[in-house]
């Protein structure tokens, strides 16, 4: 028997599942894609710098000391990691990355109090990157609780 | 008695038998009192020697010398897109002491310009606080006052940035104002060694710290000449004679010379006493500073380290040993041009040269930078600040002695900028109207996001370093008072919004002393009801003080301190208009939370402390607080930049293109005149007043605000434009009642408030006109 792909045929998929139920279906998917896509990154560990997926729109100038701050960090010499981060401050305090990468320095270093500030005037200065921003709250959130925390014991 | 007599006879002869015996034998040496004699100036001697090895070794163990702290500007970012002119460039260079040249470049700290526009530079060796940065050559194109290209000098290859050394702007000097840059004896070039023991010291390899042969040799040369012609000390005599002894030309510090090198040799080795004099020697003045030791002098005469010198270079260095004023290369070139050659002919004679290496050296001319790397402190305001700061962590001494490496954020082409302000409005402000005179200013500026001390004038005088009034100068702040006032209002977003009524009619309060206080407006009227934005806006001071009473003294005293004001606010009602005093640089604490959108980041200049060696050993990092909540600061800022459009500093909106907010300040009877504002990159406030606190006969407006304004027309300024934090809509609003409104209707305008704020009371709406139409449309 020949099978016809034919929608109108009586042994089309198409058939076999209700238009409505396809519907529902691809409302579904859409809200869970969407979601998805709007779900805050989940920030799992403090040692990870930035995604870096969020610095392509950055000038080269910033690109490069970045870079030249990821390797300090990499190298522990996280004093010598924000002191770079400064300097591309200097050049622009408007890009949101360079202050949350202080914060994550910050936080290496044992200032939580300055991680926060440092995570808010990232917020501050953000534009539309969610997952920056979440990763932001994430500091921000969990080291505020870590505070609250110490000051009550 | 009858035994004893006797006794005595055989005695007296027994003497006398001695006698004659010691006198016989004729040694003196074994006379009693010779011997005692002997002995004692043996001890003496002994323990006169002893006294003189614990002078030399305590001096020599310890820190010999006391190197001063030098201060640095901060150093240049170049990259693609910065906004530089040719002529901040070249002044640039030229202060860092770079050598322009016709032809390329080839050793660090050269440059040559081709079409007034395009650079070909090799950089030199730095020690940054973040480690070394090798010397490096590059091409730099400036083109419409920006950096567009940035290349390498050898390939095509892009650089996305390229760090500048920072020029030495200051030294912290001890009372001797010695300055000295310290090497190591292996870092000292060999032909450098050879030309010096050339020409001072053939013998040092061979001598015991003093040499017979010199010394005969010179007295034989000084008798023939009937003078001083030659010296016959040893290299390490003169090093003892610069470190322990004085100049005098007595017997007794001859002798003394003499001594101690003996005792340096015995417990140094050649290579420490080669070492130290090199470092030692005394090689020049620039202004109030001494020039010693090689390296120094190589960087004050040649812009460039000991060891890229060439050999002809090193030659004129050793021949200053001999009379640093009197070949002062810079004023006597003939006679150093001259004495260079003596120098080089040493050499050749000492196999260091060739015939044909000497033929081409003294061909060559003396080489000098075109000028000294270092003068006297040119910016005292600002290193006073430096120092103040410094003093928080380091003690005077160290200070002064321990060769601190302080890197800071001083721009020395603001600094010029803001300098040459102050110079041409004062004396504007002097010639315009005769009646006023003996003005005195403060102005500073500052990075507006990351609170760092740019450049600071603190007399109309700038380079006079008397009282600092910057820091010092604790006067009234009139009006400037004011934003933190309308502040703490709109932190409660409640109760007050830019859209709320406020009362401007008489008012009379009864202070503490039961005295009755009627403040005034400026323009000495009321307006009845006005809108809270209108009164900040417009500077109106009886709805301020009502606003303040209402809000609370001691609330706006808190708002104070949480924008970065660290004195003690007093809690009377006049001071809601500002009768209380603060610094310029209070002020400018305060203003830069306002600029960096609610965030205080504490004013500083130092960035990082090395030690002598380059070594890290602080940093001041930028440091940020949440102070003021960024939903109340964005409101005050929209209106600090409606006071530069259409406020009390609305001559801004036709003097400079971008978008600026600040707030102007006036005290009673005209005594100070304060402006202190913002754009996105730079903070600045502008103080004009006189010491005896006599009127000035300016308002905010016609005085600080036009320095300030002029200061800005010489700077890159980005526009103020804060992002609209989460949690604020814009509504439109009619302009006289306040209630809500439409574009279109006549009077409206479109106000920010935080959510949940915003009127619900409609205004009645009138259709605007075809005028207001075209406003709004250009709005």
């Amino acid at each position: 028997m020949q099978i016809s792909w034919n929608y109108r045929s009586n042994n089309t998929l198409l058939q076999l599942i209700p238009v409505k139920h396809l519907l529902v279906f691809l409302f579904v998917l859409l809200v869970f894609t969407g979601c998805a896509q709007l779900k805050p990154a989940t920030v799992k560990s403090t040692e990870s710098i930035l995604p870096v997926a969020d610095s392509v729109k950055l000038p080269d100038v910033i690109k490069t000391l970045l870079a030249k701050s990821d390797t300090q960090y990499f190298d522990d010499n996280f004093t010598g990691s924000l002191a770079t981060l400064e300097r591309a401050v200097r050049i622009n305090p408007r890009h949101a990355e360079v202050w949350s990468r202080m914060a994550q320095v910050y936080l290496k270093l044992g200032n939580e109090e300055q991680a926060i500030q440092h995570a808010k005037r990232s917020n501050s200065v953000i534009k539309n990157n969610i997952r920056l921003k979440a990763f932001n709250n994430e500091i921000i959130t969990s080291n505020s609780l870590k505070k609250s925390q110490e000051m009550s014991n | 008695m009858t035994k004893s007599k006797p006794r005595k006879k055989s005695a007296k002869k027994k003497k006398a038998r001695n006698t004659k015996r010691n006198f016989s034998l004729s040694a003196l040496l074994f006379n009693r009192y010779t011997f005692t004699g002997l002995t004692v100036f043996v001890f003496l001697f002994a323990g006169y020697m002893a006294y003189l090895n614990i002078k030399i070794t305590e001096k020599m163990s310890g820190r010999i010398w006391s190197l001063p702290s030098h201060v640095y500007a901060r150093p240049l970012e170049l990259y693609q897109g910065k906004y530089l002119t040719i002529e901040q460039f070249k002044s640039e260079l030229q202060q860092l002491g770079y050598v322009q040249l016709k032809s390329r470049p080839s050793k660090a700290g050269q440059y040559r310009i081709l079409n007034n526009s395009h650079f070909e530079i090799i950089s030199r060796d730095f020690s940054f606080w973040d480690g070394k940065q090798k010397s490096q050559g590059f091409r730099l194109n400036i083109l419409n006052n920006e950096i567009s290209v940035l290349h390498q000098l050898y390939s095509d290859e892009t650089l996305s940035i390229f760090r500048m050394e920072p020029v030495k702007i200051a030294g912290i000097y001890p009372s001797t104002r010695q300055e000295r840059q310290l090497i190591k004896l292996d870092e000292v070039p060999d032909d450098m060694v050879l030309a010096l023991l050339a020409v001072e010291d053939r013998r040092f390899y061979q001598h015991w710290g003093i040499d017979p042969r010199s010394i005969l040799r010179a007295l034989l040369a000084n008798f023939m000449a009937g003078g001083t012609v030659q010296g016959g000390s040893t290299l390490t005599q003169q090093l003892v004679k610069n470190l322990f002894l004085s100049p005098e030309r007595t017997l007794t510090r001859k002798i003394n010379e003499a001594l101690m090198a003996l005792l340096l040799e015995i417990n140094y080795s050649k290579s420490v006493i080669l070492e130290t004099y090199i470092n030692e020697v005394y090689l020049g003045q620039s202004g109030a500073q001494q020039i010693h030791g090689f390296e120094l002098a190589s960087q004050y005469y040649f812009a460039n380290s000991l060891r890229k010198l060439r050999r002809d270079q090193m030659a004129m260095l050793v021949g200053l040993v001999k009379g640093p004023s009197w070949y002062a290369p810079r004023r006597h070139p003939k006679r150093a041009k001259d004495r260079r050659d003596q120098v080089l002919k040493l050499m050749h004679e000492q196999g260091a040269l060739t015939q044909a290496q000497l033929n081409k050296y003294k061909k060559l001319d003396l080489g000098l930078s075109s000028k000294p790397r270092f003068s006297a402190n040119r910016f005292p305001a600002l290193i006073d600040l430096v120092k103040r700061q410094l003093k928080r962590d380091y003690n005077e001494d160290d200070l002064k002695s321990s060769g601190l490496k302080v890197f800071t954020s001083i721009d020395p082409i603001i600094q010029s900028q803001a300098e040459a302000s102050v110079k041409r409005v004062i004396s504007q402000l002097e010639n315009s109207n005769h009646s006023v005179s003996d003005l005195q200013t403060s102005l500073i500026v500052a990075s507006s996001q990351q609170g760092e001390i740019q450049a600071m004038v603190s007399d109309r005088k700038p380079e006079f370093p008397g009282f600092n009034r910057s820091l010092d100068a604790i006067r009234q702040i009139g009006s400037l008072i004011k934003p933190a006032i309308y502040l703490t209002a709109l932190q409660q977003p409640g109760k007050y919004t830019l859209a709320s009524r406020l009362d401007d009619s008489p008012l009379h309060i009864k202070t503490a002393k039961e005295q009755l206080w009627s403040p005034q407006n400026y323009d000495k009227k009321f307006t009845g009801d006005i809108l809270l934005i209108e009164a900040l806006k417009k500077s109106r001071n009886v709805p301020t003080v009502r606003l303040g009473l209402e809000v609370g003294l001691s609330d706006i005293s808190d708002t104070l301190h949480n924008l970065g004001v660290k004195r003690k606010i007093p809690t009377y009602p006049s001071m809601t208009l500002g009768a209380f005093n603060l610094s310029p640089f209070d002020v400018a604490n305060m203003y830069q939370t306002f600029a960096a959108n609610g965030f205080n980041v504490p004013l500083k200049v130092i960035r990082e402390v090395l030690n002598k060696d380059g070594q890290p050993l602080k940093r001041y990092p930028l440091k940020s607080d949440k102070a003021i909540d960024e939903k109340a600061i964005y409101l005050v800022n929209h209106v600090l930049h409606g006071v530069t459009r259409t406020g009390t500093a609305r001559s801004l909106a036709k003097a400079l293109p971008q978008s600026l907010a600040g707030k102007t300040g006036t005290t009673d009877d005209l005594r100070d005149s304060w402006f202190a504002g913002f754009s996105d990159n730079q903070l600045a406030v502008a103080w004009i007043g006189r010491d005896d606190n006599s009127s000035t006969g300016l308002t905010g407006s016609s005085g600080a605000l036009r320095l300030w304004t002029d200061l800005f027309r010489h700077l890159n300024i980005q526009s103020f434009s804060p992002d609209r934090p989460a949690g604020i809509n814009n509504r439109w609003i009619d302009g006289s009642s306040g209630g809500l409104s439409e574009k279109n209707c006549q009077g409206a305008v479109e106000l920010p408030f935080i959510q949940g704020s915003e009127p619900t009371e409609k205004a009645e709406c009138k259709s605007a006109g075809i005028i207001d139409q075209i406003i709004h449309f250009f709005n």
